[in-house]
C-alpha cells in the first residue's frame, strides 16, 4: 500500500463510509416504512373513542350515521353504521369496474394488436393523459357537464324503461337527482381506463408472439387469435390490470364527492345521491370536533385501508402467480 | 389425406358459409375495439374543450397576479401557496424517495428487497386521502391546520412514486458501469452516487417529475390539513395556506357567477401545468408507469 496513496482513491476509510452509506440509504426505507406504520397506528389509536361505545361489528353493519346518542340513563352510545358508505364505495366501484374492464382491456389489444404504428402511438398517449389530470379538474367537468349530460341521456333512457321494472334503476321523470352514485360511477369509469389500458397493453405485450403466429397459420382470423390465445395467456395480468383500477376507484375522493351528492343512508335508486367512505371523511372532517367525532372518520379510514391493503395483496399474489407461471412455460 | 390445388382466384374469392361468419366477426371486434378505443379518448376531449371554454373568458393577468383580498379578487395566493407546498414537500420526498430506491436495488438482500416492494406498493395503493387523514389526526391537533401538516401528507404521497421510478431506472443501469468503477478500487458509495445515480441520472429526475404533478393536483390531503386561506402566505407554513385544488373545490359551488368562473380558470391553469408535466414526463427515455 505504500506505492500508492490509499486515500487518495478511498481505500483504507473506504470501508466505514461504505457503511455508514448504507445505513443512511437504508434508514430512508425505514423511514418510508414508518410514515406507513404512522398512517395506520394513528388511525387505529384515533378510533378508540369509538370502541368505547360501540363495536366494530355494529360499526361496519350499523346502517345509520347517527353520531353520539345519550341513552335514557344519562350514558353515551354510540350510533355510527357504516354500511351505507361501504355500500356506496362498493357500488359506485363496481360500476366504474364494469364499465372500464371491458372498455380498457379491448382498447388496449387495439392498441397493441391492431392499430397502425402512426396512430397507436397518438392514441395511447390521449388515452394514458387522462390519468394525468387532477381529479378535482375532472371533478369540476364531472359536476358541470358530464353529470348534467349523462342525466339527461343515459339515465333519462334507463330509468324510462328498466326503471319500470327495476325499482333502483327508477328516477323520479319531473325531478331527476342534480347528483347520483351511477354518475359517481360513470365519472370512476373515466378516470380508470387510463389505467386499465396502460397495465393491460404491458400485460398483452408481453404474450409471446410465437403464440399468436402459430394460431393464425392455422388459419384463424385475428379475433380469434385475440379471443382463444392472446386473452386467455394475458387473464392473470388483466385480472391484476383490474384490481390495481378498482383500488383507485375505492380511494378516489374529490372527483367522487363533487358527483354524488353526499346523502346520508343507502339510496333506493342508483339515480339517487348516496356517499363514499372517502367523501364521507372529505365532506365531514370540518364538522368532526369530539374525540367520538373524530374516531368514527378515523375508523372509516381504517375500512378503507383495509380495502385498499387487501386489493395491494391480492394484486401481489396474482402477479408473483403469474410469474411463476410464466417461468414455467419458458 | 388430400391436396386441394388452389388457385389465385380461390384466395380472392369472398368466402361462403362458415367462413364467411368468422371472416364477418373477425371484422365486427375490429371495429368494436376500434370504437372503444375512440371512446376511450372522447371524455379527455370533451374535458379540455369544456374546460378551456369556461375558463378562458376569467383569465387575466389580475387573475394571476391580484389576491382574493384585492378589489379586483385573482387567486396568486394559491398559486403560491401551491408552488410553496409543492417544493418543500419534494424536498423532503426526493431524498428519501431516491435513497431508499437505491438501497433497495443496490444493497438491499432479497428479503428486504421483496419487502420494500411489498411497502411500495402498499404506499402507492393507499388512498390519498388517507395521507390526508393521517395529517389531520397526528400534526393538526399539535400545530393546527397548517403547511407542516399538508406537507407531511404531501411527503407520504410523494415518496413511494419517487421510490418506485427510482428502483425502475436504477435496475436499468448495466452492472458493467458499476463493476468499471469498483475495480478501479472507487468505494462502493462513490460508485453508487457518482456512477449509478449519475447514469440514471434523467429517470431519476422523472420521478421526481411525477411526484412534483401528483403532489401539485392533490386536494383531498390539502383540504385537511393546509385547509385554504384569503391570505398570502410567504414560507409560513405555521399557518393556513391556499392551494389551486382548495380553490377549484371551494369556489366550484360558490354562489356568485365570479367565484364559479375562477374555479374554472384555476383549473384551466391546472390543467395546462398537468398537461406540460406529463407531456415532458413522456418525451423522457423512460417512461414509467407509476402515476
Amino acid at each position: 500500500m505504500s506505492v500508492t496513496n490509499g486515500n487518495r482513491f478511498g481505500f483504507g476509510s473506504g470501508v466505514r463510509a461504505d457503511s455508514l452509506f448504507r445505513i443512511l440509504f437504508g434508514s430512508a426505507v425505514v423511514v418510508a416504512g414508518l410514515l406507513l406504520l404512522g398512517v395506520i397506528l394513528s388511525m387505529v389509536a384515533s378510533s378508540m373513542p369509538v370502541w368505547d361505545i360501540q363495536t366494530p361489528l355494529s360499526f361496519v353493519f350499523g346502517d345509520r350515521w347517527a353520531g353520539e346518542v345519550t341513552q335514557p340513563d344519562g350514558s353515551i352510545a354510540g350510533n355510527y353504521g357504516a354500511f351505507p358508505v361501504i355500500w356506496g364505495t362498493a357500488v359506485s366501484s363496481l360500476i366504474a369496474i364494469l364499465i372500464a374492464a371491458p372498455v380498457g382491456i379491448l382498447a388496449a389489444v387495439y392498441l397493441v394488436e391492431f392499430a397502425p404504428r402512426k396512430l397507436a402511438a397518438p392514441l395511447t398517449f390521449l388515452v394514458e393523459l387522462m390519468a394525468a389530470i387532477p381529479s378535482v379538474v375532472i371533478g369540476l367537468w364531472a359536476a358541470g357537464d358530464l353529470s348534467i349530460r349523462l342525466r339527461d341521456s343515459v339515465e333519462w333512457w334507463v330509468a324510462s324503461t328498466l326503471g319500470r321494472v327495476f325499482p333502483w334503476l327508477s328516477e323520479d321523470p319531473n325531478a331527476p337527482a342534480s347528483q347520483s352514485v351511477f354518475r359517481a360511477g360513470m365519472v370512476l369509469a373515466i378516470m380508470i381506463i387510463p389505467m386499465v389500458v396502460a397495465v393491460s397493453r404491458e400485460v398483452i405485450r408481453s404474450v409471446p408472439q410465437s403464440l399468436r403466429e402459430g394460431f393464425i397459420g392455422m388459419g384463424a382470423t385475428r379475433w380469434e387469435t385475440i379471443r382463444h390465445v392472446v386473452l386467455p395467456a394475458a387473464r392473470v395480468g388483466l385480472t391484476g390490470a383490474v384490481l390495481l383500477a378498482l383500488g383507485r376507484a375505492i380511494g378516489e375522493t374529490i372527483a367522487v364527492t363533487m358527483v354524488i351528492g353526499n346523502a346520508e343512508g343507502i339510496p333506493s335508486s342508483l339515480f339517487l345521491p348516496g356517499q363514499t367512505i372517502a367523501s364521507k371523511i372529505a365532506s365531514n372532517y370540518g364538522e368532526a370536533g369530539s374525540p367520538t367525532q373524530v374516531g368514527a372518520l378515523a375508523a372509516l379510514g381504517i375500512c378503507l385501508f383495509a380495502l385498499t391493503f387487501l386489493l395491494s395483496l391480492a394484486i401481489r399474489l396474482i402477479v408473483r402467480r403469474s410469474m411463476r407461471q410464466s417461468g414455467r412455460a419458458r | 389425406m388430400s391436396f386441394v390445388r388452389l388457385t389465385a382466384s380461390d384466395l380472392t374469392k369472398a368466402p361462403s358459409g362458415r367462413d364467411a361468419r368468422r371472416r364477418r366477426s373477425d371484422q365486427l371486434m375490429r371495429s368494436v375495439m376500434f370504437a372503444t378505443a375512440a371512446a376511450a379518448v372522447i371524455p379527455l376531449i370533451g374535458l379540455i374543450t369544456f374546460i378551456a371554454i369556461h375558463g378562458v373568458p376569467f383569465l387575466s393577468s389580475q387573475f394571476i397576479l391580484n389576491s382574493p383580498l384585492d378589489k379586483e379578487p385573482g387567486i396568486s395566493n394559491a398559486i403560491i401557496g401551491s408552488l410553496q407546498l409543492t417544493i418543500a414537500s419534494i424536498i423532503v420526498a426526493a431524498p428519501v424517495g431516491i435513497a431508499g430506491g437505491v438501497y433497495l436495488n443496490e444493497f438491499a438482500s432479497p428479503r428486504v428487497s421483496s419487502a420494500g416492494e411489498l411497502l411500495i406498493d402498499v404506499m402507492l395503493g393507499t388512498p390519498s386521502i388517507l395521507a390526508g387523514l393521517f395529517a389531520f389526526l397526528v400534526v393538526v391537533p399539535a400545530l393546527g391546520f397548517s403547511g407542516y401538516a399538508a406537507i407531511v401528507a404531501l411527503s407520504v404521497l410523494m415518496i413511494p412514486v419517487v421510490m418506485r421510478t427510482t428502483q425502475e431506472v436504477i435496475r436499468l443501469v448495466p452492472a458493467g458501469v458499476r463493476e468499471a468503477s469498483l475495480a478501479l478500487g472507487i468505494p462502493v458509495w462513490k460508485t453508487t452516487l457518482f456512477v449509478t445515480c449519475r447514469t440514471a441520472a434523467s429517470g431519476l429526475l422523472t420521478g421526481i417529475v411525477l411526484a412534483i404533478s401528483r403532489g401539485l393536483g392533490e386536494t383531498a390531503p390539502l383540504l385537511l390539513t393546509a385547509k385554504g386561506t384569503n391570505d398570502t402566505e410567504i414560507l409560513n407554513f405555521g399557518s393556513t395556506m391556499n392551494a389551486m385544488p382548495i380553490v377549484i373545490y371551494r369556489y366550484a359551488y360558490a354562489a356568485d357567477k365570479l367565484h364559479i368562473g375562477q374555479a374554472w380558470a384555476t383549473a384551466l391553469v391546472l390543467l395546462v401545468i398537468a398537461l406540460v408535466l406529463n407531456v415532458a414526463v413522456r418525451f423522457r427515455t423512460i417512461n414509467s408507469r407509476v402515476a
